[in-house]
């Protein structure tokens, strides 16, 4: 009978703590980087030219359709080809801010759709410009009714970014990776990732849910 | 030297691994959203029970598997289950298990939330007309809750089968993993994961218009 064991955690927990550090360097410049991503794209489905709505659409469509695994490995392996040298945490990063964007504009494109043209038509009778309507009118009240899909999707990315250990980064599923091979105790090891995941994540959405009431508006 | 020159270009009849890999991607997907859907079905209704205790307790299944990584919870079956059992499931085994199990939470939810979507006037209306509780859900619930569930579902199907990739990390050979073993084999990576991309591509597009009609046809209102 096997009897489960925690004592090697005394040893190894500060490899743990630094791959949940990469995990939050990933997952907090990659949600920065989506999010502007997101609007951007999702202000391009948004305009009145063909061409950049054609362009937002190909990119929402194609990144939705495909999986994260393959677009990391494309980044990671396929690049260099092309002559592009990649390192793995700028890879990461991209990889995953890319995935994350198409997400994003869909939601943020949904809460500016929820906008009334009568806020458009306010704005310019008031003598603001285009981009002034969408920085000072449009944009705030879509990304407030966007953010509670929002805050899923950053959950999403928290969880899709395990995937990033296979092009060797040490974050907290790559350490728990090498933990398993050190102690040869991979139940145990994988069980304490997937209880600490589910803590940040419940932590992550409990803080949304408390935001997410501060800040919701009724149009 | 030469010999192996000879294998290292992108031939023709790679098409048919390539083929092989999509064989084994659908296979994986289809049996676990066929499992998922059952288990999440189930749980779900359960979920939508008015006593508190019955309602709450699929969630000790449904949050942990939501809230953690599909790769964490694919090591934890695979290494971690023949550890601590004499069973040593395969990778095809463990792949299904795991995605079922992972579509059955999520499906779960789905189902729930299009129960609870259903005005409570709908349940007073056929209460009204003689019907039990039983057969107020049968007959008015369900139906109405179907046409809610069928383009979150497919939604959830494309995700799963997105999801799927995941399994080549535990050494099932699927599209990812015939994609990186041709690559490796070829030196080609951009162009083999290109294939890669495309047919992921080519086949969860038509999905994904198809989940969009559907929403659009079932749209109602009150």
């Amino acid at each position: 009978m096997y009897t489960l064991s925690f004592d090697f955690l005394r040893q190894y927990y500060p490899m743990l703590l630094q791959g949940a550090g990469v995990t939050l360097l990933l997952t907090v410049c990659s949600l920065a980087l989506g999010f502007l991503l997101g609007i951007i794209v999702a202000i391009m489905r948004r305009s009145s030219s063909k061409i950049f709505r054609a362009i937002g659409a190909v990119w929402v469509e194609v990144l939705r359709n495909t999986p994260f695994l393959v677009q990391l490995f494309f980044f990671y392996y396929g690049l260099p080809e092309l002559g592009i040298n990649t390192n793995p945490i700028l890879t990461g990063i991209i990889a995953l801010s890319v995935n994350i964007s198409a997400a994003n504009c869909e939601v943020i494109r949904s809460g500016l759709m929820a906008v009334k043209n009568g806020y458009y038509e306010c704005a310019y009778a008031l003598g603001y410009s285009k981009f002034q309507t969408l920085r000072y009118f449009i944009l705030p009240i879509s990304l407030r009714i966007a953010f509670r899909p929002l805050t899923n999707n950053f959950i999403n990315l928290v969880l899709n970014s395990s995937a990033t250990f296979s092009i060797t980064i040490v974050e907290l599923m790559g350490s728990a990776k090498i933990i398993s091979a050190y102690t040869s105790r991979p139940f145990e090891i994988y069980i304490i990732i997937l209880v600490g995941y589910c803590i940040f994540t419940f932590v992550l959405s409990f803080i949304s849910k408390y935001v997410d009431k501060r800040i919701a508006i009724n149009l | 030297m030469q010999a192996f020159e000879k294998y290292r270009s992108l031939r023709l009849l790679d098409s048919l691994q390539f083929l092989r890999g999509i064989g084994v991607t659908l296979e994986v997907t289809l049996l676990s959203i066929a499992i998922g859907t059952f288990i999440g079905i189930i749980l779900g209704i359960i979920r939508c029970s008015k006593n508190k205790a019955v309602s709450s307790l699929p969630l000790i299944y449904i949050e942990p598997l939501r809230n953690s990584p599909l790769v964490t919870q694919l090591f934890l079956v695979y290494y971690g289950i023949p550890m601590i059992t004499n069973w040593m499931p395969s990778a095809f085994t463990c792949a299904v298990l795991t995605l079922s199990l992972n579509t059955g939470a999520f499906f779960a939810v789905l189902v729930n939330n299009s129960i609870k979507a259903i005005p409570q006037g709908q349940w007073e209306a056929g209460y009204a007309l003689g019907h039990g509780k039983t057969s107020v859900f049968i007959h008015f619930i369900v139906p109405q809750a179907f046409r809610l569930l069928i383009p979150q579902a497919v939604t959830l199907y494309i995700g799963q089968l997105q999801c799927s990739s995941y399994v080549a990390l535990i050494s099932l050979i699927d599209l990812t993993k015939t994609g990186e073993t041709i690559s490796l084999r070829t030196m080609m990576p951009f162009v083999c994961w290109g294939i890669v991309f495309a047919l992921y591509f080519i086949i969860s597009f038509p999905l994904s218009k198809l989940a969009q009609y559907l929403e659009k046809k079932n749209e109602f209102a009150y």
